[in-house]
């Protein structure tokens, strides 16, 4: 574990392979929800939070419950039921405890269960971190930070969309390709601009 | 008979998940890099879909409404565990071509909403001929896009080297694929529109 | 002494979208002259198959959506030379035609024509062609400086001194020779002396303000001497604010007012963004150029600093 690593880890997870931009993960709401900037900032601290939390609690079950009893096989089914009853639970938690906070990002969080950015990387922290069903040294620290740096990701590249889009309304873009066509050739433009990191060295 | 061929039919051009209801895009843009990944995707993703189509319409009347949901999300986790499983032992370069995509076919927003929507309503023949639709629409769509993406982008057809061709690699990375299917949406409107 | 403070756009004056597009592509005559005696004809080729395509696809694409034919506002011919400006000399002569088509097409008319566009079309075209020919476009030639060799194109490579620096090979060019642009480069990039001819012009004229261009260039080389190679506060930040496409990128291109902040203070936070964004792709990054991605990277970030630094309204 040395600090190299996060450092890769970090341009990695926010620009190279943006999980939007570039893994393609959670890319339907980002079309979908991006035409503001208030409800995309709020909708992507809630994708964020969820996908810190659930890569914590996917990494302990698959660390020691599914690779010690043998059911590595288990692995989609069991995160993708963990995180769906972890979202109703936050839901639950949020509307009862925090009205403000619910409405403003609660209402997405329903959405986010079959955010394909919230499986993914849990899935992909089991995929880096785990040599052979048995975890790397410091894997623990890389997965969170790993999952940080996604919702960092995540949060810059929607942030970003929604100021575009909304500047776009102004625009007098050519019919056929209003709204969504136009919302991916931005994407492309980004995923673009954000290639000149690629190959990082420190 | 013409009805349940209906049923079959929409999900190729009318309904087309990927281009009209815009449902699960993250697999069909992050895989279309060659036309074997494409067409692996689509088929296992047509296989889940029929499956949970299928066993989803079995058990709905069994299945409180409250917790249908989940109840759905597992049924199909289990489908994709079993392609997850069988391509492992079968097919293993392309497991490892489509990595984590294979799993993520279960929150591939068309499986749940076809569930959601059709299966859960409709007759178990009608489910399963929905559920090929569906699949058939989404594999013509990947293949669509990755041909395009892979004569373009890598100047190979299936592999086949094309002579005399610069490869636009720009189109086989990430961004190429956005690029590609905001320009064929686009495209599409501007056909819908010229007809309608 | 009476001063005038303010910002873009600046309409106030009688000047027309047209007379700055024209004035700006004159300023940008002497660095073209310089790249076409160090590389040649073919430099000149390359230029007139950029500007030409870029002016024929905005006619091609006006005509075919039925919009009235812009072309002679000068804009199209600013995009199309920009980008031949940014190739370097030996790329094959299809290169600027497929760049300058997608620079108007999906750089600019896609978005609604001129003033709509997000990022600088130029420079969009530039990274598509950088990501899909990587062969062509990272090949540079050894500059040969003779007023009587126009006819002849010896192509001897030589990689640019950015290049060198990133594979730690020695560069051995001076630093004359980088201000007067004897060095590998894209076209217009190499002649620092005529870049900064043109950019007088153009301040003088009024057409761009210091903000973008001083921030930048300043933050490139403070980021650049801190981070030295040999420690900190040692890099050799004259060497990097001569080389590559900096001069070139801040004084024309980050300048646009399209996809540059409105305010003042949204413009130094845009110079300063740039600048830190080219330094950290030079230093550590896996290109040796940096200054297309930042300047795209913040044109994107554009409607987000103008949100942020926008002046309230009184009382709202």
């Amino acid at each position: 574990m040395n600090i190299t690593n996060f450092i890769s880890i970090f341009i990695s997870a926010v620009f190279v392979n943006n999980v939007i931009l570039s893994r393609f993960l959670g890319l339907c709401p980002f079309i979908a929800i991006s035409k503001e900037t208030k409800p995309a900032i709020a909708m992507s601290f809630a994708v964020s939070f969820v996908i810190f939390m659930s890569s914590v609690i996917s990494w302990c079950i698959y660390r020691f419950l599914l690779i010690p009893f043998n059911l590595i096989y288990l692995r989609t089914i069991t995160f993708i039921l963990v995180i769906a009853a972890f979202v109703q639970l936050v839901e639950m938690i949020i509307r009862k405890f925090f009205p403000v906070l619910y409405r403003f990002f609660g209402i997405y969080l329903p959405l986010i269960t079959t955010n394909c950015a919230v499986l993914g990387v849990s899935l992909l922290n089991t995929d880096m971190f785990f040599n052979n069903g048995k975890a790397l040294t410091g894997s623990f620290y890389y997965s969170i930070f790993q999952s940080l740096c996604v919702g960092l990701g995540y949060t810059i590249a929607m942030i970003l969309m929604s100021a575009i889009r909304e500047r776009l309304e102004l625009c007098n873009i050519p019919k056929p390709f209003k709204n969504f066509p136009i919302a991916f050739v931005i994407a492309s433009i980004m995923s673009m601009s954000f290639l000149g990191f690629n190959g990082f060295k420190f | 008979m013409k009805n349940k061929f209906k049923e079959f039919l929409k999900g190729l051009i009318k309904e087309n998940p990927t281009f009209v209801l815009m449902l699960g895009l993250c697999p069909t843009l992050a895989i279309s890099t060659t036309i074997k990944n494409g067409l692996g995707m689509g088929v296992a993703t047509t296989f889940v879909l029929i499956g949970s189509n299928a066993m989803i319409n079995l058990i709905r009347k069994i299945v409180p409404d409250k917790i249908r949901i989940p109840c759905f999300i597992v049924v199909i986790a289990s489908f994709v565990t079993i392609v997850e499983l069988i391509m492992k032992a079968y097919v293993p370069i392309l497991d490892r071509a489509l990595g984590i995509y294979i799993p993520l076919i279960v929150v591939n927003c068309i499986v749940l909403a076809r569930a959601e929507a059709f299966a859960s309503k409709e007759t178990f023949l009608n489910s399963i001929l929905d559920g090929l639709g569906m699949g058939c629409g989404f594999t013509l769509a990947l293949l669509l896009i990755s041909t395009i993406r892979e004569t373009l982008g890598m100047g190979t057809f299936f592999d086949y080297k094309i002579k005399g061709f610069e490869p636009i690699f720009l189109l086989s990375l990430p961004s190429g694929a956005l690029l590609i299917i905001g320009l064929l949406l686009g495209f599409f409107n501007f056909l819908k529109e010229k007809k309608g | 002494m009476k001063f005038i403070v303010s910002h873009s756009p600046h309409i106030q004056k009688k000047e027309t979208i047209q007379k700055i597009m024209w004035s700006v592509s004159f300023s940008l005559i002497p660095a073209g002259i310089a790249g076409i005696l160090f590389f040649g004809y073919h430099a000149l080729l390359i230029i007139f198959l950029g500007t030409f395509t870029a002016v024929f696809t905005e006619a091609f694409i006006q005509i075919l959506t039925r919009q009235k034919i812009t072309i002679k506002d000068g804009s199209a011919f600013l995009t199309g030379l920009l980008l031949a400006y940014n190739l370097p000399p030996s790329v094959p002569f299809w290169i600027p035609i497929v760049g300058s088509f997608f620079s108007i097409a999906l750089g600019k008319q896609i978005f609604g024509g001129l003033g709509q566009n997000i990022v600088n079309p130029a420079l969009l075209g530039r990274v598509f062609l950088l990501a899909s020919w990587p062969k062509y476009m990272t090949t540079f030639v050894k500059p040969n400086f003779n007023l009587f060799n126009f006819f002849k194109f010896d192509a001897i490579t030589a990689p640019t001194p950015l290049s060198l620096l990133k594979e730690a090979k020695p560069i051995g060019v001076t630093y004359l020779d980088l201000f007067l642009g004897n060095r590998g480069g894209c076209i217009g990039e190499v002649c620092i002396i005529a870049l900064l001819l043109g950019a007088l012009y153009l301040l003088i004229k009024k057409y761009i303000y210091l903000y973008i261009p001083l921030t930048y260039i300043g933050t490139v080389g403070i980021f650049t001497y801190i981070f030295g190679p040999s420690g900190f506060f040692k890099g050799d930040w004259l060497f990097h604010i001569l080389s590559g496409g900096l001069i070139l990128g801040a004084f024309f291109m980050a300048t646009d007012y399209v996809t540059s902040p409105l305010t003042t203070k949204g413009q130094i936070i845009f110079g300063i963004g740039c600048g830190i964004i080219t330094s950290v792709i030079r230093l550590w990054g896996g290109y040796p150029e940096g200054v297309s991605y930042a300047i795209l990277i913040m044109n994107l970030s554009t409607p987000l600093i103008d949100r942020y630094t926008k002046s309230k309204i009184f009382g709202k």
